[in-house]
């Protein structure tokens, strides 16, 4: 399947300006294709209503701040859709990558592979 | 043929020596030879070669004697959860040796100027106290300054973000007068950062740049004042750098933003320039880990500095064009990986800034792309600078790597490059213009994905992250996550602050902020009363947004 036809939604979580690991992420994703629709510093609740509005096959948020935020976000979107894949990436130190891989997310840390991201949207969308 | 095994070693060494044949460049783009002679060095940067430092054009170093009379200042980043978490840490850090205190707040209400009761705080309450302390009244900046040597030291009061710098100040200069100190005599520095605030690090809400911009010239004009000793604003290349801007741009764009201001001093006319060029002479850069370019940088700020004040503000004052640098090493080098590595990394980040005379420095804890310092990481940053400063005797003669062909040659290519990239920015209306269009913003992310497309091809090696990734570290390094009752402190004491205060000499108070907002004075006056009347951050953010308006941002992060 071709990736142009799935859209990732990205988000960042906390209130923390700093753009530099997003839009790069953002960037390797349009390049392999993906449609990316970037919503910035957005709340649990504009995260859980683009992910269903915006019909996204991904969610990626970028986690600058605690983790107890990110996962009420990632939580009420597992609720309100069941089985959407969600990936993170971020200042996520190890006992907190270890919060969010409990639940079946993706921790991308600093110093991944932009090629690695790429391959883990295209396993996680079905396109691969 | 057969190869004997003399000749095969012989083989494999040409082989090892093969990629110096390859073009080398510098992270500013300028190409390196193998080796330097007297002869590269440009004719017009000669005759500034053998000068004594502290002497025109200022590129040498800041005073002859250098270190020997005046070490670097240890100055590092600090900062989390409830105000007296951060005071604590504070003095952990001058008990440990520091030599002048930063006093970090927290992102999520100062950056914004949202007090803990909007929802997008309440959203994220978690969140609050992360990367600084709550201080939401004059209140809370009292108990984080509590015992702090405001006197005697050299204090940062935080107000990185534009929009948060007034009441960051004015809550710092509050408290002290309160503890009887003399503001005429005491010595610090705000920031106000502009390549934060509208290129590194963009928040949700924040004045639109000609309004911050008003601000900047606004404090400039009141330390002239009242706080003769203060450095009004810091202006910085470091956010611009760690965005992605290059060495040579980084320089760019900091004189870019320093016209800015002195322009904007010159047009209102109400303080003499040279005295502008004094306060704003105290700059702020990143060190990165290309060290000889990086010591190179710093010789060519002094020395752009000195040339900017002669040649456009016909500033002669050799105090006034000897510029002042604060350095902090590169927080986006320190890896997240191997992060024990990081303490090898600072060393030489800070080292390569040492080699440009700095006058003072942070280094970014070897945790950095984990989360806040830890205690540990802390200490180390010191332990750091104090290793070098004690120790190794690089503090002992100025301006060690003056009369070197490369860096001669490097710093004079470095001020010709970074002049080109003001005059880009010129051409794109000036600095304002530059932001406001995302012009540099898209400078930075060209190079930031060209950088990570380097470190991804291998092409450029990070040990620990792309190549060389085993660990046998007994250590075990995890984030920092400071304390967890910050919201809930800062709740309880900001609904005390709005029961106790006197509420007709508060709302008296932020009318008159108001006003001020919406006329053409200076809003510093009325700021100091507002503090004072016990006005909250988030009362003054509401002011800000129904006066200014929000900056429409250039970028969709």
């Amino acid at each position: 399947m071709d990736n142009s036809q799935k859209r990732i939604l990205m988000a960042k979580t906390g209130l923390d300006g700093h753009w530099r690991g997003p839009t790069i992420v953002a960037r390797a994703l349009r390049d392999a294709g993906f449609e990316v629709i970037m919503i910035g510093m957005a709340s649990t609740d504009d995260i859980v209503s683009a992910a269903v509005d915006e019909d996204v096959d991904l969610v990626g948020l970028n986690v600058g701040g605690h983790i107890d935020v990110a996962i009420r976000a990632i939580e009420q979107v597992q609720v309100a859709r069941p089985g959407l894949p969600i990936f993170a990436g971020g200042t996520i130190p190890p006992h907190a990558a270890k919060q969010l891989e409990a639940l079946g997310v993706e921790v991308y840390p600093p110093g991944s592979q932009l090629v690695d991201i790429v391959d883990a949207a295209e396993r996680l969308t079905g396109t691969r | 043929m057969g190869i004997s095994a003399h000749n095969n070693h012989e083989k494999v060494f040409s082989m090892s020596q093969k990629p110096t044949d390859k073009s080398r460049t510098c992270t500013s783009g300028i190409e390196l030879k193998p080796y330097y002679t007297s002869a590269d060095i440009p004719e017009h940067h000669r005759p500034n070669v053998d000068v004594a430092p502290g002497e025109a054009q200022f590129h040498r170093g800041f005073h002859a004697s250098g270190y020997r009379s005046k070490p670097w200042r240890i100055f590092q980043l600090s900062g989390f959860g409830k105000p007296e978490d951060e005071n604590e840490r504070i003095k952990f850090l001058l008990k440990n040796g520091e030599t002048g205190f930063i006093m970090e707040h927290d992102r999520n209400t100062a950056d914004h100027c949202y007090n803990v009761t909007h929802p997008d705080v309440i959203a994220r309450r978690e969140d609050v106290g992360l990367t600084g302390a709550v201080m939401q009244s004059v209140r809370d900046t009292a108990i984080c300054m509590d015992g702090l040597p405001v006197d005697t030291s050299f204090g940062h009061a935080g107000g990185a973000v534009v929009q948060h710098a007034p009441f960051a100040l004015a809550a710092y200069w509050t408290v002290a007068k309160q503890r009887g100190f003399d503001l005429a005599t005491i010595s610090g520095t705000g920031q106000s950062d502009f390549n934060l605030t509208y290129l590194g690090c963009v928040t949700k809400e924040q004045i639109p740049t000609e309004a911050g911009l008003r601000f900047n010239a606004d404090i400039i004009e009141f330390c002239e004042q009242y706080l003769p000793r203060w450095v009004p604003v810091s202006i910085a290349g470091y956010n611009a750098a760690d965005t992605g801007l290059t060495p040579d741009q980084e320089l760019g764009v900091l004189f870019a933003n320093a016209v800015e201001y002195l322009d904007e001093i010159q047009r209102r006319g109400n303080m003499p320039l040279v005295q502008a060029a004094r306060g704003c002479g105290g700059v702020s850069f990143r060190a990165s880990i290309n060290i000889i370019e990086e010591a190179c940088k710093m010789r060519a700020a002094r020395l752009m500095w000195s040339q900017l004040l002669v040649e456009r503000y016909n500033i002669s004052d050799p105090k006034v064009r000897n510029l002042r640098i604060h350095c902090v090493t590169a927080g986006s080098k320190m890896t997240y990986q191997q992060p024990l590595n990081n303490i090898v990394r600072g060393t030489v980040m800070a080292l390569g800034a040492i080699l440009g005379g700095v006058q003072s420095l942070g280094v970014s804890g070897y945790d950095e792309a984990l989360s806040i310092p830890s205690e540990h990481a802390h200490q180390m940053s010191v332990r750091i600078q104090q290793i070098l400063q004690e120790e190794t005797g690089i503090a002992d003669v100025t301006d060690p790597l003056g009369g070197s062909f490369y860096v001669e040659t490097l710093t004079a290519q470095l001020v010709e490059k970074a002049w080109a990239f003001f005059e880009a920015i010129q051409l794109q209306g000036g600095y304002l213009a530059a932001l406001d269009s995302g012009w540099l913003h898209a400078q930075a992310a060209d190079n930031q994905y060209q950088e990570f497309m380097h470190t991804e091809s291998g092409e450029q090696k990070i040990i620990g992250v792309n190549c060389f990734r085993d660990d046998e570290s007994p250590f075990e390094v995890d984030g920092f996550m400071g304390t967890d009752d910050a919201f809930d402190v800062a709740t309880e004491r900001l609904n005390e602050v709005l029961r106790s205060r006197h509420e007709a000499g508060a709302a008296a108070a932020l009318k008159q902020l108001a006003a001020d907002c919406r006329s053409d004075k200076n809003i510093m006056p009325a700021m100091m009363d507002a503090l004072a009347a016990e006005v909250t951050l988030g009362e003054i953010g509401d002011v800000y947004r129904e006066v200014f308006g929000n900056w429409n941002t250039p970028i969709q992060t």
